[in-house]
């Protein structure tokens, strides 16, 4: 049984397309990611044609498919809409069991907005919290911050690790912290301290919605977010315990809704 | 001078015999005045001194300093408010299975027909009298002949004229109020009075705002109202506004026409009380969006239409739960197909139009069974019992109706208010609570965490919708509020 999961975020629309193996187990078949831009239906259907074209399928192939993220309602072929925190915890329930671990805090880093979900054993989410409507602390602040130090998010890690004098960044706001970030730079400050002192603000952020929470052990970090290894390694000094993220962590989401779609043609 | 030697020279003055009955004698000088015409020479006396009292309680603010503050116009506004209305009702007659007597109710919350018939029995004579929160007894309003309306506004389309005056940084049900007077738009006009209570800090500063646009008048409102000198203190506060209000309307309130007034009350929240019991065994008749139409239409509407009116919604719902086909769950006002998730509304006031969050979670497959707000059930459950009906005995039932079962947030304790809840939460069988909290309503804010925890303990999840009137976050709200539905939606699943 093949079954795709859409997830059109608000900065990039993932699609991933799983085969059902056994009781417990996928395959993933096919992936693929491109730019939300203004039309998200468009794009959501342009990746989907892609990620079936890499496998030869057709969309007719497909037993379920469910959108999900901020764009879900946008599309028309899907089976179902389900928001992102739920696909977020089925997806990453089963990609931590393949790992052998189990995940009870997930930190979701997107582009508009930053999740922490809580779940209980069984991988149900029990809790969650979402920032408020700036984007303070979310990808998008991670963004501008790119573009006004000049350097790539890909590169933030090495950066955060050659660190020798950190700076404090003291606005939350990305509007206000932009302007904090190019003074930083017109007074000579190192591009590496400054990196490591927005990297760590991110984390001061997510670290202050944890606690909104019960923060339990195992935390994994996923969404756009945490392909960037500067903020793993400040959320990991931070909290003083190694932090989880998967190998393609902007997929997990769509990985769940392509799960919880074979679940549900189940029970059809 | 010995009260027995004034009982001895004069038996028919007021004054003295209520000093000979009254074992509290500093009532004394609010008792009496403006009731006396007959006085003996000592009271005479006694009088005079009184009436300096008398004049500066007329008025509650010294205008030392007053300001001017201009009115804007702008015919669009009229125009959004329109459109918003429409909007609304719109996505209202989406849902099946509406009782057919629901569009009265939008009728007086949308078009002008409550506001021409106002104007013309204020043509008539009558005054009209707008009120705020629910501690003003609308009882002795009746009762001098006058109109209440309550002011407390939902509109998102006044806010931006309201800024020109407040602060951007207060709540949102402030200055959209506020804005309808800026605008000198619909009922805030028409009214030749505004009383506010001093509940929360907003409400306290815009009466001094408002008035030097038009006469207001403060209900002062204890922080404590469990203590007895609260109680004391509160039903001097209303013995105050009743002479007040005599004297603004120039109709006396007697024994006659108060108990009048209250029974009329009475019979108002009966009838409500009655629906809302039905709700109890049948939660999908009436959607909460529905629910709250009817009880904000009260806040405006000719009290004894509206009871008249309701009594036939109640019969027209009575009848469908006879229907046997009526009683499985895929009939309901909501477009509901499995069994539904019951949730529980609290928090800061949803008012008419601002019905964004309920537009949301009412087309998910939950519905609110009950809510605990000051907009909602909580402004026409509690009725004022009395047991002695002399005018002093309704005023003490009167007082304390009004303030002791309040849940408000603005009482230093919250204890009522989670009793109320965990009750509710029992009595309507709620999976889930549903927390609305206004942006900048501190008091709202505060009082969740303890609430959150409360009721964590008792199993109860609990997510809290931080916003306001504006439509800017609908859709991160939708985010959270279907994925806290998918989660209870599981949790159901697993049980
Ligand atoms: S909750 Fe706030 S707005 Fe509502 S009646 Fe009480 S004090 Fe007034
Ligand atoms: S919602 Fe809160 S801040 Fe606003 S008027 Fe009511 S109590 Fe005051």
């Amino acid at each position: 049984m093949i079954t795709a999961g859409i997830d059109i975020g608000s900065v990039t629309t993932k699609v991933v397309i799983i085969e059902k193996l056994n009781s417990k187990n996928y395959k993933i078949l096919s992936q693929a990611i491109s730019p939300t831009g203004c039309e998200p239906k468009k794009s959501a259907e342009e990746t989907l044609k892609n990620a079936l074209s890499k496998i030869g399928l057709s969309i007719k192939d497909l037993r379920y498919v469910i959108s999900t993220g901020y764009g879900r309602r946008t599309i028309e072929f899907g089976n179902e809409t389900i928001t992102e925190i739920t696909c977020c915890a089925k997806g990453t329930f089963w990609l931590c069991n393949n790992f052998g671990i189990k995940a009870k805090t997930i930190i979701d880093l997107g582009g508009q907005d930053t999740k922490i979900i809580s779940l209980d054993d069984e991988g149900n989410v029990v809790d969650f919290v979402m920032n408020d409507k700036c984007a303070a602390g979310t990808g998008r602040f991670l963004e501008v911050m790119s573009n006004v130090i000049g350097i790539n998010l890909d590169d933030f890690g090495t950066y955060y690790t050659n660190a020798k004098e950190p700076v404090k960044i003291n606005s939350t706001c990305t509007v206000f912290a932009e302007s904090e970030v190019i003074s930083l730079i017109a007074q000579g400050k190192q591009k590496e301290d400054i990196i490591k002192g927005i990297c760590d603000s991110i984390a001061e952020r997510i670290l202050n919605m944890l606690k909104q929470i019960e923060e339990k052990d195992v935390i994994f970090f996923c969404g756009g977010g945490a392909k960037n290894e500067g903020i793993k390694r400040a959320l990991e000094e931070k909290l003083k315990k190694e932090i989880y993220t998967p190998q393609e962590p902007q997929f997990v989401v769509a990985l769940g809704a392509a799960i919880i779609g074979t679940e549900r043609y189940q029970n059809l | 001078m010995k009260p027995n030697f004034w009982i001895k020279i004069c038996s028919k003055c007021f004054l003295c015999k209520y000093v000979r009955t009254s074992k509290d004698k500093t009532k004394l000088k609010y008792k009496v005045f403006n009731k006396i015409k007959l006085f003996c020479p000592i009271c005479r006396a006694a009088n005079y001194s009184l009436k300096k009292i008398e004049t500066t309680h007329k008025i509650d603010f010294e205008q030392r300093y007053k300001i001017e503050i201009i009115k804007k116009t702008d015919i669009n506004v009229v125009q959004n408010i329109k459109e918003t209305n429409k909007k609304i009702l719109q996505l209202l007659h989406k849902n099946h299975n509406r009782p057919s007597t629901i569009s009265y109710y939008e009728e007086i919350l949308t078009s002008s027909l409550r506001l021409d018939e106002l104007k013309e029995t204020k043509r008539n004579g009558k005054k009209i009298i707008g009120t705020f929160c629910i501690f003003v007894p609308e009882e002795l309003i009746y009762a001098c002949g006058a109109i209440p309306v309550r002011l407390c506004a939902g509109s998102y389309d006044t806010i931006s004229y309201a800024e020109e005056v407040l602060p951007r940084d207060i709540c949102p049900l402030i200055k959209s109020s506020f804005g309808f007077k800026i605008l000198g738009l619909s009922y805030f006009e028409l009214c030749d009075l505004v009383i506010i209570p001093t509940t929360c800090d907003g409400k306290k500063k815009l009466a001094e705002i408002l008035n030097d646009m038009m006469p207001v008048w403060i209900l002062e409102l204890p922080n404590r109202k469990n203590l007895t000198k609260a109680k004391t203190f509160w039903l001097e506060e209303i013995r105050t506004l009743k002479e007040k209000l005599e004297k603004f309307t120039k109709i006396k309130i007697t024994k006659e026409n108060l108990k009048q007034a209250i029974k009329l009350l009475h019979q108002r929240q009966m009838i409500f009380r009655k629906l809302y019991q039905l709700k109890k065994t049948y939660p999908l008749l009436l959607n909460e969006r529905d629910t709250l139409l009817i009880i904000q239409a009260s806040f405006y509407d000719d009290i004894k239409r509206w009871i008249e009116k309701t009594n036939q919604l109640y019969n027209e719902v009575y009848s469908l739960t006879l229907d046997s086909k009526h009683l499985n769950s895929k009939f309901s006002t909501q477009n509901i197909t499995t069994q539904p998730i019951k949730l529980l509304l609290t928090g800061a006031p949803i008012i008419w139009p601002n019905y964004k969050i309920l537009n949301i979670i009412e087309t998910t497959q939950a519905t609110i069974v009950a809510d605990e707000l000051c907009s909602g059930v909580r402004s026409l459950y509690d009725t004022t019992e009395v047991d002695d009906w002399s005018t002093e005995g309704c005023l003490r039932a009167l007082a304390y109706k009004y303030l002791l079962p309040s849940t408000c947030p603005c009482f230093t304790e919250s204890n009522d208010r989670i009793d109320k809840l965990l009750q509710s939460i029992k009595d309507f069988s709620v999976d889930a609570v549903i927390y609305h909290s206004l942006r900048l309503c501190q008091l709202y804010d505060i009082e969740f965490y303890k609430i959150k925890t409360v009721l964590k303990n008792y199993g109860i999840p609990i997510l809290k919708l931080h916003t306001d009137y504006s439509p800017e976050d609908t859709e991160q709200l939708k985010t959270r509020i279907e994925a806290f539905i998918e989660m209870l939606k599981n949790k159901n699943q697993l049980k």
